[in-house]
């Protein structure tokens, strides 16, 4: 199952991964992304790959498990 | 199983036979003459015999995350690789890893080297925080002769710092935070455990499954290490069966009026002191064996949120919601000791919001300390509110380091 994870050690709260993915994450108080518990099928790929390539942070991923 | 064994040198004692602080009513350290007079030479074991071993005696992690030891071996298959002990003990309540460390080295040494020998390591680090116990574990490699492969290393006292990867990231030159990715020790040919887990092994391999078993529960066998401290006439570090009822240990440590029981350490959590709770997986979750007893004469809540701002003060800030979040939390459990209605649903809301969201396992420890905290001490809050306060004062029962 692929879902999308987040470096937190990298990740700056820039937001933009929230901008594009508006239905699978939202910002905490902080700014930081809070990840809806979603699977990333494969019809979601195109969205989902455009949003970690441009995060500015690189902190932004798809891991599989 | 309720004969406490007085021991007049130190605070460390036991409840039963004493397994891992045997002979330490007699010596102060147990040098290696005094250590093979008390436990006996160490049998080797091929990696397919420990491995068997310690499945059978169901052995976890004795650090806090309480890992299946037998699957860290299995896992361990590239050659030459390092064990590392981690005796860091960074958790502030505990010192049975120091005192294993400094009273019984060679049971430690013996627990590593016999783990190296099974899957063929080639270095064993013991990592270190305490200058007495990297003296004394320096001391006991040089009193023996099959510890050529074994070092000691100093590292940092810090929370954050004595989590496993940051520790062997910090022994690899790094620094002595966790990494951002997820790591597998093991896939570097680091088996990496708690100081107390070697020491488990080495008692193991001498006593054999059948024997280890002879104490503890079904599921989890044999003794283990808690350091008490708190509101007890006899706090220090006892050797306790698995399964133990919270009862007896508070009684013999001389707990007069406990009120509420921290178990786990500053990552575990808040229980009522019902004595019929047992100190295992099943009862009550023992993670880094601190057992810490509060009772009527300090302010429950006020310790809570000492505690608190100390953990919020731990975290390395490279994660955003720990370096942001638990400092919001500490301020709402502050404010709620203060009396402000408010803080309790902003507290809750912040606990859930930290946790899970980080590198390692500080911010959902510190939430899950405050969670606990906050659902026991109900009572205590409800006064806070109608009264702003309960009119004791904060003992600092829970210490933290200044």
């Amino acid at each position: 199952m692929k879902s999308l994870d987040v470096d937190w050690t990298r990740c700056d709260g820039h937001g933009l991964c929230a901008e594009l993915l508006p239905d699978r994450i939202t910002r905490d108080d902080w700014g930081f992304p809070v990840i809806a518990p979603i699977a990333v099928a494969d019809e979601d790929n195109t969205s989902v790959r455009r949003a970690v390539a441009l995060c500015p942070a690189l902190a932004l991923r798809i891991t599989t498990r | 199983m309720t004969a406490v064994l007085p021991a007049p040198t130190a605070r460390a004692w036991a409840i039963g036979a004493p397994r891992l602080l045997a002979g330490l009513d007699r010596h102060a350290t147990l040098d290696h003459t005094a250590h093979l007079a008390v436990h006996g030479p160490l049998p080797h074991l091929d990696r397919a015999r420990l491995t068997a071993l310690l499945d059978d005696i169901a052995l976890t992690g004795r650090g806090g995350a309480g890992f299946p030891f037998a699957a860290k071996l299995r896992a361990t298959t590239r050659e030459h690789g390092t064990v590392v002990v981690n005796g860091s003990e960074s958790e502030p309540a505990s010192f049975k890893d120091r005192t294993l460390l400094r009273r019984a080295p060679h049971l430690v040494l013996d627990g590593a080297l016999a783990v190296a020998a099974a899957i063929g390591a080639r270095r064993v680090t013991v990592a270190v925080h305490d200058p007495a116990a990297a003296a004394a574990v320096t001391q006991a490699i040089r009193q023996r002769r099959d510890a050529a492969r074994a070092g000691v290393e100093r590292v940092d006292g810090g929370f954050v710092a004595g989590e496993a990867r940051a520790l062997v990231r910090r022994l690899g030159g790094g620094p002595a935070m966790p990494p951002g990715r997820r790591v597998h020790l093991t896939e570097r040919g680091v088996l990496a455990s708690n100081a107390e887990t070697f020491a488990q092994v080495a008692v193991a391999t001498r006593l054999g499954a059948r024997r280890f078993r002879d104490t503890g529960t079904h599921a989890e066998p044999g003794t283990t290490l808690l350091t008490i401290g708190g509101a007890v006439s006899r706090p220090g570090v006892v050797e306790i069966p698995l399964g133990t009822p919270l009862g007896i240990v508070l009684a013999a440590a001389g707990a007069a009026d406990p009120q509420a029981i921290v178990a786990g350490g500053y990552h575990g959590s808040w229980h009522a002191p019902l004595p019929q709770l047992r100190l295992a997986r099943d009862g009550i979750t023992l993670g880094a064996g601190v057992l810490l007893v509060l009772d009527g004469s300090t302010c429950a809540l006020g310790e809570l949120a000492r505690v608190t701002a100390w953990l919020a003060a731990q975290s390395t800030r490279q994660c955003g919601p720990c370096q942001f979040g638990l400092p919001a939390l500490a301020r709402d459990v502050a404010a709620l000791a203060a009396g402000a209605a408010a803080a309790l649903p902003a507290a809750q809301r912040h606990a859930h919001l930290v946790d899970g969201r980080g590198t390692c396992h500080h911010p959902d420890g510190a939430a899950q300390f405050v969670t606990s905290g906050l659902q026991l001490l109900q009572s205590e809050i409800d006064r806070h509110l109608a009264h702003g306060g309960c009119g004791r004062p904060v003992r600092g029962l829970l210490e933290v380091p200044s």
